[in-house]
């Protein structure tokens, strides 16, 4: 038995999951935490800095990271990589012009040695709005079928509505506990 | 547990004979000893209120809820269901009278705040457009703006190089107060923002200050400012009372993050619980007033 397998079996008793969800400014991270967790959306202000939640869900302890975007704070993103189970980039599916941007952040993550054994969900937000892109449109333009280093997947969400934010998370959460939690 | 077994004895039983009997003694009833003996401001209207809220009356109860244009009819009809005299009490009439202006004031500010906050920060409203143009031509008046679209908006604390997405859940109350600290308090405000472009102390001025129109907001929905206005407003409090008191809010929390010296930006919301804490254990002591003294030097 190695010292790996000591560690995800001590994991496993905790089921503990610490989640990190980042995205440009605007795209609707803190509406995503807070609609997960059943409160009001109506009233949220541009975050500072960042927000942390603990949820229990399916039996699972999650730790949530919700850190600012805009792009003054993205340097400090690397600060919460460290022990990170599942990145949740977060995409406003509305903001065309972007669209680039954004794919250049995710890419400069994805090479980030502490994210390696993350499972990586995009959520293309606010599909509720009428210019919002579909998820396919998104998954071209963020190149994402060129990820080969991390499980992936993307979910057409409304932070709003809450439509597939379920939906996402159970498929997050799922892929990390197959990992984590399963393997010996 | 013990606390709500008194409660619950105390509300429905001990109350009403403890009432009777000072009734008996004094010869007035509760609303009547509240309005002769507690100072104006929050010690009276804030009991007043109570009083009325905890009555057995209907029309006791339904007067904390009253309109503005309504409160003279309730006054007469509260005399009249508790049966007392205008001559045998003079005073009664008019300091009940300013009471209930206090309480339906407060409720009709939520109300108009409520009102400007759920109106969205809309780029096609050239009056928007414009007052967007005041906030920078007030704090950075020596600054052109290069294009509406320009990353020069992060010099005042915004997010990116627009800042309508920034008013978010706050709407056109986040830009109103802004403007309304640049315009009142034209020289602290780009003081305050000067502390805020600090390189390594600084934090995002505008954001910040959106942030700080939820606090208000939130404090002012879930009635924790109640004992400030009535203290500061004889009447009914306008907005710009409550901008005022964003102004209040937003010198001090620059003042209490230049002095704790936060290690980064990245702290914000742990000072600003801290900040949000301390206005809130003010706001406990009844005879609260948050009124911006702008200290010379700073």
């Amino acid at each position: 038995m190695g010292l790996l397998t000591i560690l995800k079996k001590l994991k496993q008793k905790e089921r503990e999951m610490r989640l990190l969800m980042l995205g440009l400014d605007n795209a609707g991270k803190t509406t995503i935490l807070k609609k997960f967790n059943g409160e009001d959306v109506s009233t949220i202000s541009p975050t500072l800095g960042f927000n942390i939640k603990t949820l229990e869900h399916r039996g699972f302890k999650l730790n949530i990271w919700d850190v600012g975007g805009q792009k003054s704070l993205r340097s400090y993103w690397r600060n919460y990589f460290e022990s990170t189970d599942g990145l949740v980039w977060v995409v406003d599916s509305a903001d065309r012009l972007r669209l680039e941007d954004c794919r250049k952040e995710l890419n400069a993550l994805l090479l980030e040695e502490r994210l390696a054994g993350a499972t990586l969900l995009v959520f293309a937000n606010k599909q509720d709005l009428p210019g919002a892109l579909s998820k396919e449109a998104i998954r071209e333009a963020l190149a994402l079928d060129d990820i080969k280093t991390h499980h992936w997947s993307i979910i057409g969400c409304s932070a709003i509505t809450g439509e597939n934010l379920l939906t996402g998370v159970d498929w997050l959460l799922d892929d990390i506990a197959a990992r984590i939690f399963t393997a010996d | 547990m013990l606390w709500f077994v008194w409660q619950y004895v105390y509300t429905c039983f001990l109350r009403f004979w403890l009432k009777w009997f000072l009734r008996q003694i004094t010869g007035r009833c509760e609303l009547q000893r509240i309005c002769a003996n507690c100072k104006a401001g929050a010690p009276r209207t804030a009991k007043a209120e109570h009083s009325l809220r905890s009555s057995k009356s209907t029309v006791l109860r339904g007067a904390v809820d009253v309109k503005e244009d309504a409160v003279e009819n309730c006054v007469a009809q509260i005399m009249k269901e508790k049966n007392i005299k205008e001559q045998s009490d003079p005073e009664f009439k008019v300091r009940l009278r300013q009471c209930l202006m206090q309480i339906s004031g407060y409720n009709s500010l939520y109300v108009s705040v409520e009102e400007l906050r759920k109106q969205g920060f809309d780029s096609e409203n050239e009056a928007h457009e414009q007052m967007l143009l005041k906030l920078w031509n007030l704090l950075m008046p020596a600054v052109k703006l290069e294009s509406r679209i320009t990353k020069q908006w992060g010099d005042i604390g915004f997010q990116g190089d627009d800042p309508k997405t920034d008013f978010r859940g706050m709407g056109m109350l986040g830009l109103t107060n802004l403007v309304f600290f640049s315009e009142t308090y034209t020289s602290t405000a780009r003081r305050v923002l000067s502390h805020a472009s600090h390189p390594k102390q600084g934090y995002s001025y505008a954001i910040v200050g959106i942030n700080l129109t939820e606090m208000a907001y939130s404090l002012l929905k879930n009635g924790a400012l109640k004992s400030h206005f009535y203290n500061t407003v004889p009447g009914k409090p306008q907005l710009q009372h409550f901008q005022q008191l964003f102004c209040y809010l937003v010198y001090e929390f620059d003042k209490f993050w230049v002095e704790e010296q936060p290690e980064s930006i990245m702290e914000f919301n742990l000072y600003r619980e801290k900040f949000h804490d301390k206005v809130k254990l003010l706001l406990l002591d009844p005879s609260i007033t948050l009124i911006l003294t702008v200290e010379p030097k700073n």
